[in-house]
């Protein structure tokens, strides 16, 4: 039995270095990165439109800066009617596919048609990806002549570029599907600087220079991405010099050592648009207002941030970040660190501890969260953080650390009392769609919460077109959120990549939808 | 008294891991009075310390002292690690001599659901089992128990079919024994001993097996001192921190030698061939 459990490590473990093999020799980049997708079509996943974006492969009509604001990319100018229904986008001209395919009006709209296909059930669509949450259509039409597409959408949308700037949107050659390829196993012929030779799922994929990139030179001839779940290993490899760059490293004391070793080593941080944060389900024991708001002032974001996750995080109370322009500044916090307070504030409302077993009872039973985490971004340390804080104060937590897709489940299913999660807040350059997951009429509101004054105002967001009137929106929905402690802010996670010298501007920006540009090259 | 004293000079390599056996299992029982902290007390504040005077073995990323939770660590591997070898010996014991004496049918069906355990190598299906049930230390006992009664049902089967068919047996049942007293005074008897060296040698296993699960994620679950976990916990430090993976390695490390030396010093005393 010892042998099959060392066996398998070692498995494990040679599976997790598979096909690193030495650093860059100049033309040449390795790169390794956790694996989000096993399979590369846009459609069968969210997450694998991401890793095409992330990994050079392809592009959308737009392109968000550092400031997260999209900016035409594929697409060199578009008009907007009145009333925001009908949008034209001009194509740019002289764009080719890897495969030297032009990419024409025609074919962006028989890529973007394809995403909400595939993902269309009364078509026999079986994929994943969630296209309408982003863009919902009443037509697409392609003007080849004119160069230009026009979308005429189902309702108004204060900003579309934003929306298709969203890699679900990424703009891949789809007549090759005809022709017979597997775009999910070897990968579709996109706009980027790379293209797919061999993809093996959770393993590699080989990349070469896109011959017909539109967009400059390619810096390297070929790409490898090395898959590496395990931060240590991720960091070690780095170390090593098996990979000339790796995204993520989460390990906070992994990451101060490389960042100890400036001369060997680029590490480029930015302070990302997540969020890390745990639901309440107001369903469960959590729907109690007094213990929710306990819970709140029991916790010290500040020690838990700099200390527990070594600064990965920047700490805040607003579910939005609070570098993003949303009023951040004016809102105020009503629970602040105060563990007596909190006390107190249970003490008077009778949630006390009876059988002297530490733990309060609530309606005569030990109050004992069911806090689902799971290992991705620190989110299991603040897990344990957070217990041993309610722990102060006389609430239990049971932690349950599962997979990702286990987490996911419990928290759709609504079996839990605290769930974890690390979100874009802006995936669209705009919040509107996170703050979706409070209104009470919609799919995503896994806190299952409910109140009138937030489903107005989030009504009224949906429907402004002011860009002023918005943000102000989006201020007061803040303020709701955290008057009602709906949600433990963990903070707002910071991005990293690190590199060696051997290699030259890889950097990770706020959007998070880029890795692999065609800016890195080998230092000189 | 004086018995025991000739005793233990016979056998001094059991006499030796015996009594550190022994230590093992009074540092569990005194774990509160030989730890200085409480092994939940957490002063984030304090996170990742180096070891010094205070902490002997640092703190780990919550600020816990790490030795106070080494020590309470060894109550949880080995309390959990003798129950699972009593409940899996016990049982195996039983199926392996109802199997072995009955033949047939009953024999069968329990050699053949211990082949299908066989089949599987044993660690995936623990995991397996853990994670259909969730994770936690009462699961990954009844997970790592099912995959491993199968060793003592085998062993126990052989012992008494070996048996079954001599004579004495047959002269008891020749003279209106029952089948549960021949079982109870002439099968059981003479499978123990073997049994006995098979789960001692057993215990450094299965705290291994135990601590591995917990180091996966299967077993243990935070905020458990458990050493398979700290492990696990610790492997973020690995490079800044090594005294967090160190100290819990160290003592499974420890542990494990011990029991599986007093398994094989309990082999050889009981082997007839060193009489």
């Amino acid at each position: 039995m010892r042998k099959q459990f060392f066996a398998a490590a070692a498995l494990a473990m040679g599976t997790a270095l598979a096909g690193m093999s030495a650093a860059a020799a100049g033309d040449t980049l390795n790169f390794g990165c956790f694996s989000y997708a096993d399979t590369l079509d846009p459609a069968v996943l969210t997450n694998s439109s991401w890793c095409l974006t992330r990994y050079g492969i392809g592009e959308c009509l737009f392109r968000f800066n550092e400031n997260m604001e999209a900016e035409p990319y594929l697409c060199d100018s578009y008009e907007v009617s009145e009333d925001h229904l009908t949008w034209t986008f001009h194509i740019r001209e002289g764009v080719r596919f890897s495969n030297g395919n032009a990419v024409t009006p025609s074919a962006v709209v028989a890529s973007i048609q394809r995403v909400y296909d595939e993902t269309d059930p009364e078509k026999g669509g079986t994929g994943a990806a969630t296209p309408r949450t982003y863009m919902e259509y009443e037509s697409m039409t392609a003007d080849d002549e004119a160069g230009t597409v026009t979308i005429v959408t189902s309702k108004p949308y204060a900003d579309l570029t934003g929306r298709l700037a969203y890699p679900c949107f990424c703009i891949i050659d789809v007549s090759e599907e005809e022709a017979g390829k597997n775009i999910g196993e070897e990968g579709p012929s996109g706009t980027g600087p790379y293209v797919v030779e061999e993809f093996a799922a959770d393993q590699y994929v080989l990349m070469s220079a896109n011959e017909y990139y539109w967009n400059g030179d390619v810096p390297f001839e070929n790409v490898q991405i090395t898959f590496v779940d395990d931060d240590t290993t991720k960091a070690m490899a780095l170390q090593n010099g098996d990979v000339d760059m790796v995204e993520n490293i989460t390990s906070a004391s992994a990451l101060a050592q490389i960042e100890a070793m400036p001369d060997q080593f680029t590490v480029s941080r930015a302070s990302s648009a997540r969020t890390g944060f745990a639901f309440l389900n107001m369903d469960g024991i959590l729907g109690n207002e007094t213990l929710r708001q306990a819970v709140q002032m029991a916790l010290d974001h500040d020690t838990m941030c700099n200390i527990t996750v070594g600064g990965m995080y920047i700490p805040g109370y607003s579910i939005l970040p609070s570098a993003l322009d949303y009023g951040y500044e004016e809102l105020t916090n009503p629970y602040s660190y105060d563990p007596e307070a909190a006390k107190a504030l249970l003490d008077e409302a009778g949630i006390v501890d009876t059988d002297g077993d530490g733990v309060r009872e609530l309606d005569g039973e030990n109050i004992n969260l069911n806090y689902v985490t799971y290992t991705n971004r620190n989110l299991s340390d603040f897990a344990q953080a957070v217990q041993v804080y309610l722990s102060q104060i006389g609430i239990g937590v049971t932690i349950q650390t599962t997979d990702a897709d286990t987490n996911w489940n419990l928290i759709s299913a609504g079996e839990y009392d605290l769930g974890d999660q690390n979100w874009i807040t802006v995936g669209t350059g705009d919040p509107t769609d996170f703050l979706g997951n409070w209104y009470s009429k919609s799919e995503s509101n896994f806190g299952r919460y409910a109140n009138e004054e937030y489903d107005a105002v989030y009504e009224s967001l949906l429907a402004e077109l002011d860009t002023d009137q918005r943000k102000e929106d989006i201020r007061q929905l803040q303020q709701i959120l955290l008057d009602d402690g709906v949600a433990i802010v963990h903070g707002y996670y910071t991005s990293s990549m690190c590199s060696s010298k051997a290699i030259e501007n890889a950097s990770i920006g706020i959007a998070d939808y880029y890795w692999l540009t065609s800016e890195i090259t080998p230092a000189e | 008294m004086k018995q025991a004293g000739v005793f233990l000079k016979k056998n001094k390599s059991f006499a030796v891991f015996a009594a550190l056996a022994l230590a093992i299992v009074a540092v569990a029982v005194f774990a509160p009075w030989i730890a200085p902290y409480d092994p939940y007390e957490a002063v984030m504040t304090d996170a990742v310390q180096a070891p010094s005077a205070a902490h002997w073995f640092g703190t780990d990323k919550l600020g816990r002292d790490l030795f106070s939770r080494v020590i309470f660590g060894t109550r949880t591997s080995l309390a959990a690690a003798l129950f699972l070898v009593a409940v899996i010996s016990v049982f195996g014991t039983m199926a392996g001599v109802a199997a072995g004496y009955f033949g047939g049918m009953v024999d069968s069906v329990i050699m053949r659901i211990s082949d299908m355990m066989i089949a599987f190598p044993g660690m995936v299906l623990a995991i397996a089992v853990a994670g259909i049930m969730g994770a936690g230390i009462v699961n990954g006992v009844i997970a790592i128990a099912i995959v491993s009664w199968t060793k003592y049902a085998r062993l126990a089967r052989s012992l008494v079919l070996k048996m079954k068919n001599r004579d004495f047996v047959a002269a008891a049942r020749l003279t209106g024994s029952t089948t549960w007293h021949i079982l109870w005074r002439y099968m059981l008897p003479n499978v123990i001993p073997t049994l006995i060296v098979t789960g001692a040698t057993d215990i450094g296993t299965m705290i291994l097996e135990l601590a591995g699960l917990s180091f996966l994620g299967f077993g243990a679950q935070p905020p458990v001192p458990e050493w398979g976990l700290m492990l696990n916990e610790g492997r973020a430090y690995m490079q800044t921190a090594p005294w967090l993976m160190l100290f819990p390695g160290l003592a499974i490390v420890l542990v494990v030698v011990v029991f599986n030396l007093l398994g094989d010093s309990l082999r050889d005393m009981l082997d007839p061939r060193n009489e």
